[in-house]
């Protein structure tokens, strides 16, 4: 889509130049210079001059971190994020690329995935609990087992996570499929502009889910979740699958009485990842499942919501001293409210935030959500 | 075909309106729901761009109402029904008891000043407290007290009639009952005015949650000489540890004649006693030093466009709040001249007559520094005061900015009776819930003799509301003589 079409579709000219995402941007606030709202202004007139070619070579669009905290504040409902993934689009095909994290490893397991090469996918399931070639469920694991081997030195487990939440489901009755033929859900090539690969992908696994018979896909991961409700419809045409997440079955669990939770002694406080909060709405799940726990004290730090920040980073990219500063300064909004742990409900936020705490002393521990849930379980 | 015509709302608009009528012979009647007329200008400390006292310029319009032998002033009063056409609309009023006798009553005061019910004050913004028996504001029109059943303790079944029996004119009369009446009238001209946005919608902004975050509304009420501070500039966190340390030094007092007793009795059982009032003494001076470092105030910051021009709460601009921001900086450093104002702007709307200049002389003369941007969020700095996050357009910085204090120009939106209103006359609301009216005939509402002025209308400052009101009065005889 040419620039002066993605102005259009996303109300661009909407804008009041009034720098509230600026304001807002938890990225121009440790990297000065950075700024959504010229970054919009600098495309609006590339357009109007016929420029376009120049700007999209820029550095500028794979900062953001597309956590969507300017979209929430914006009082022209600028359609931003949209203009960003339109402008990364344009920007990838002239041949300008994000620049990878972990020398690109992700980036490379993720391309691989779309080669044909067999993964062995389901051996952690088949340990972990019960699983089914074909059925109603399906549960999409996505890059967890990857980042699993990935991250260990970090003290993170997200395959642990996973197990636990096939434990979880096994409880509740549900024997989803897992599939060794299932690849990476595509968000991070959708964010850094290969939607080539993006369509690819969703493509695969779409019509794999269809093959295996099921109607319901249930997702642990927040951006697997997203991508699989929000954007892969834009792609697939009469997908009929249902993208179900995790907490909100949980949640629904509860609500029923259906299992007693052991009390755990702790004091907690959650952090909303971008892609379950502000992306897909989901705030009160993840809380109500803490708050069933009985003996945790749930506290809540300052920006939530709506008004939470993000971890620090996106697509595996830029990793650099600005997401640093920006985990450094969530982990201690955590901090000062005097919990002992800060659950996340993403597998990223947990890593980056793992990273984060490698290198700072404070009596704080990551926890993901499904781990809380499983000790809770007595799993 | 009736004559008479029924001005609902006695804020600014309806008052003038209601004042041309009479003028013009009209019998008019002018129903206000509020126990005084005056409405939200009566509230304001001065107009800008002339920095008039609000009351002064208001105060001889309320006596004018009460006087004028052509108006028959209708407060504490409700619209309830109606019904009929132009020329002919039969009116429902209820009208609420006050528990006083209005023509009785002298307003000496005596009653509330003996009355032992406080309760947060509507009119200071809640920022100071009235009695159970009160007079909505000092220059109320009428000049009648009221009792608010609410808070009585009579209507509460509990014992006490202290107002009655000290009331020399005999005017309190617990029994008094709600009356509904109707009125026949040619015309109604609808002056209901607005409702100030109420900003806590905006969670980044904090408002109610950081201390020292106000609207402009509670700020004129700082400024003002019969506000809650009588005119003194203070912040919010200040007039808190006040009241702090006001309570402790009567708990202090207390404790040291309870601990006088008790020593009578015997050394010991007074320990526990004196315990807690040498903890209460130590916490005295601790509160006295934070009190006095919060008493000068230094800098405001005024947040312009808070809910207006936003299409998540309204879409529309305010109209007054640009200019009335730069007021109410220029009346601040009237009190402290050392004081810095600071108004973040989305960008300045100063459109009418002498507002432009208005803007420049605050700049020169007073020392207001502009900040071209839109605030993004309040939050508390490391200092404790809040602070101000925003981009300076012109400079491309994001900062934050601590404050003394922080003001929200709030949106002005449609008042909470106008789609009850609407429904019951069958007048049209247009998108941003005011009411509609003919691009040619302004002060016209969709339903033939029906007319509308003031913020009702639309946002608008004094003079606009004035004009209409004028306009709409004379539209209302227009149609009253050609019927």
């Amino acid at each position: 889509m040419s620039i002066q079409d993605l102005i259009e579709k996303t109300k661009v000219s909407f804008c009041q130049d009034c720098g509230v995402c600026t304001g807002s941007c938890p990225v121009s606030r440790v990297l000065p210079g950075f700024s959504p709202q010229q970054m919009v202004a600098k495309y609006v007139l590339s357009s109007d001059l016929g420029m376009e070619d120049e700007v999209l070579g820029e550095q500028d669009v794979w900062s953001c971190l597309t956590c969507a905290l300017c979209l929430q504040r914006c009082p022209s409902k600028v359609e931003y994020l949209e203009f960003v993934r339109g402008v990364r689009e344009e920007a990838f095909r002239a041949g300008n690329k994000i620049t990878h994290a972990h020398d690109g490893i992700l980036q490379t397991i993720t391309q691989m995935q779309t080669s044909g090469l067999p993964q062995n996918r389901t051996a952690w399931a088949r340990e972990a609990g019960t699983i089914k070639e074909e059925g109603e469920y399906y549960l999409f694991v996505g890059c967890v087992p990857y980042f699993d081997v990935l991250f260990k030195d970090m003290g993170v487990s997200p395959l642990g996570s996973a197990s636990d939440m096939l434990k979880i489901l096994n409880k509740f009755g549900i024997e989803p499929v897992v599939s060794d033929e299932e690849r990476c859900c595509g968000h991070d090539m959708l964010w850094s502009g290969n939607v080539d690969l993006f369509k690819e992908l969703a493509l695969h696994n779409v019509e794999l889910i269809k093959r295996l018979g099921c109607k319901k896909v249930i997702f642990g991961c927040p951006e697997g979740y997203l991508t699989f409700k929000e954007y892969y419809p834009l792609y697939c045409t009469d997908m009929g699958l249902d993208a179900v997440h995790f907490y909100d079955l949980v949640y629904d669990q509860i609500q029923e009485g259906t299992f007693q939770l052991s009390p755990l002694e702790q004091k907690v406080t959650y952090h909303d990842p971008c892609r379950l909060g502000r992306m897909a709405g989901m705030y009160d799940s993840p809380r109500e499942i803490i708050a069933s726990i009985p003996g945790i004290k749930f506290v809540e730090m300052e920006r939530n919501r709506e008004e939470a920040v993000c971890c620090g980073i996106s697509c595996w990219a830029n990793c650099s001293s600005y997401s640093k500063q920006i985990q450094m300064d969530r982990i201690k909004e955590a901090e000062a409210t005097g919990a002992d742990t800060l659950i996340t409900a993403c597998p990223k936020c947990n890593i980056h935030f793992s990273c984060a705490l490698s290198s700072a002393e404070m009596g704080l521990e990551v926890k993901d959500l499904t781990q809380l849930m499983a000790s809770a379980m007595g799993i | 075909m009736n004559k008479e015509v029924l001005v609902i709302g006695g804020g600014i608009a309806g008052i003038q309106a209601c004042l041309d009528l009479a003028d013009q012979g009209m019998t008019v009647y002018l129903v206000e729901r509020l126990p005084s007329i005056g409405g939200k200008m009566a509230q304001l400390d001065k107009t800008f761009p002339t920095n008039d006292c609000s009351i002064c310029i208001m105060g001889p319009k309320l006596f004018e109402v009460e006087r004028h032998p052509n108006t028959q002033l209708l407060t504490y009063t409700e619209v309830e029904e109606v019904s009929g056409e132009a020329g002919n609309f039969t009116v429902k009023v209820r009208k609420k008891p006050r528990y006083v006798e209005e023509d009785k009553c002298t307003a000496c005061g005596l009653c509330a000043d003996k009355c032992p019910v406080a309760v947060p004050d509507q009119f200071n913004m809640g920022m100071s407290t009235r009695k159970a028996i009160y007079k909505y504001f000092p220059q109320g029109i009428p000049s009648v007290y009221t009792i608010d059943d609410s808070a009585c303790r009579i209507f509460k079944g509990k014992k006490c009639n202290i107002c009655a029996k000290i009331c020399e004119a005999k005017a309190v009369n617990y029994e008094q009952k709600e009356t509904v009446f109707e009125l026949n009238v040619g015309a109604i001209i609808v002056a209901t005015g607005f409702e100030v946005f109420d900003p806590s919608d905006i969670k980044p902004y904090g408002y109610r949650t950081i201390p020292d975050v106000i609207t402009a509304m509670e700020f004129e009420r700082l400024l003002n000489a019969s506000g809650p501070t009588g005119g003194h500039l203070e912040r919010p966190s200040s007039l808190k540890i006040k009241a702090e340390i006001r309570q402790l030094e009567k708990q202090i007092k207390k404790a040291k004649t309870r601990l006088k007793s008790l020593e009578k009795k015997s050394e010991e059982s007074g320990d526990e006693t004196r315990k807690a009032l040498e903890e209460m003494n130590e916490r005295l001076p601790v509160l006295q030093a934070k009190g006095a470092s919060l008493e000068e105030l230094r800098d405001i910051a005024f947040v312009q466009c808070v809910g207006s021009r936003d299409l998540r709460y309204n879409a529309h601009c305010c109209s007054y709040g640009c200019m009335h921001s730069v007021k109410e900086a220029v009346v601040a450093t009237e009190h402290g001249s050392e004081l810095q104002s600071t108004i973040f702007l989305t960008d300045m709307r100063a459109y009418g007559k002498g507002f432009h200049q208005y803007c420049l002389r605050g700049a020169s003369e007073y020392g207001i520094q502009f900040v071209r941007g839109r605030v993004a969020e309040i939050g508390v700095g490391d200092d404790g005061r809040p602070a101000v996050w925003c981009e300076d357009m012109d400079t491309r910085k994001v900062e934050e900015r601590p404050f003394d204090l922080v003001v929200l120009a709030t949106a002005c939106v449609p008042s909470k009776g106008i789609e009850n209103l609407s429904s019951m006359i069958g007048f049209d609301l247009d998108e941003n819930g005011f009411v509609k009216t003919d691009p040619n005939k302004p002060a016209n509402t969709s339903v033939k003799g029906i007319f509308v002025c003031g913020c009702a209308e639309g946002p608008m400052d004094i003079p606009s509301s004035v004009s209409m009101a004028s306009a709409a009065a004379s539209m209302a005889v227009q149609t009253v003589k050609a019927l």
